[in-house]
């Protein structure tokens, strides 16, 4: 039997270790990723309002420093996704749904909604497990 | 071991995905009028219309598909994503569509097992 061992640095994330299933050090825990997500999003947003012009690199920015805090907390085998909508607060209706066609077993996601006088903000984060 | 050779039919074909989900949106929301009540069953539709669609495509993928249905209203909206993937194998494709009181935007992300 020839194995490949799992080493813990970035540079071989791609090598082949023939698990199908994350041990459940390595899982995607979807309680710390949206203590994670809350934490950047009161960070970034606490006291800010909307204004329209400086939405799109703030927006672009949140995901960013959600998907690299994501990175540092060690989840190796996965490819992660962050999605961010930042709307303003004007008492309209919004509703946002997500489905997705993956693995139940190894994949999950999370999401947390922060809101403010004068603006919302959703942020989802999804983990996929890459065998 | 046979690896998936990176052709047309392992590849994230963004212009194949975005008319499927053109086609999903236009089928469940297509001449509707802005309803509290209905968005539930709406983003519902949406969604899983495209996902059963890329799911017959037959193609080594996992898929995250997002629906956000807002009203119009004048106030303001934006998305953006960010990704922690393999730029070869994976993509993604967004679409928005609207009509004279609501706005749909459809996001799909594609990523290769």
């Amino acid at each position: 039997m020839y194995f490949h061992s799992l080493i813990m640095d970035g540079s071989d994330v791609g090598a082949n270790t023939y698990l199908i299933r994350p041990n459940y050090q390595h899982k995607f825990r979807v309680g710390v990723v949206e203590k994670c997500i809350r934490e950047v999003q009161r960070e970034m947003l606490s006291g800010v309002e909307y204004i329209p012009e400086e939405v799109p690199s703030l927006s672009l920015s949140l995901a960013d420093s959600i998907k690299n805090r994501l990175k540092e907390l060690g989840f190796n085998r996965y490819k992660l996704v962050v999605q961010v909508v930042i709307g303003e607060q004007r008492g309209e209706g919004l509703k946002m749904a997500a489905r997705c066609f993956w693995d139940a077993d190894t994949d999950s996601y999370a999401k947390d909604i922060y809101t403010n006088d004068s603006l919302f903000c959703v942020a989802a984060a999804f983990g996929i497990y890459y065998y | 071991m046979d690896d998936f050779q990176i052709g047309e039919d392992t590849a994230f074909v963004v212009d194949e995905v975005s008319t499927i989900v053109k086609e999903a949106v236009e089928g469940a929301i297509g001449g509707n009028a802005y309803q509290h009540n209905r968005v539930n069953q709406w983003t519902n539709n949406v969604v899983e219309q495209c996902l059963t669609q890329l799911s017959k495509l037959g193609k080594p993928f996992k898929y995250i598909v997002t629906c956000i249905i807002m009203q119009k209203n004048g106030a303001g909206l934006q998305t953006a994503c960010s990704c922690f993937w393999d730029n070869t194998t994976d993509g993604s494709c967004t679409v928005r569509w609207e009509n004279k009181s609501m706005y749909c935007i459809v996001s799909v992300f594609g990523l290769a097992i």
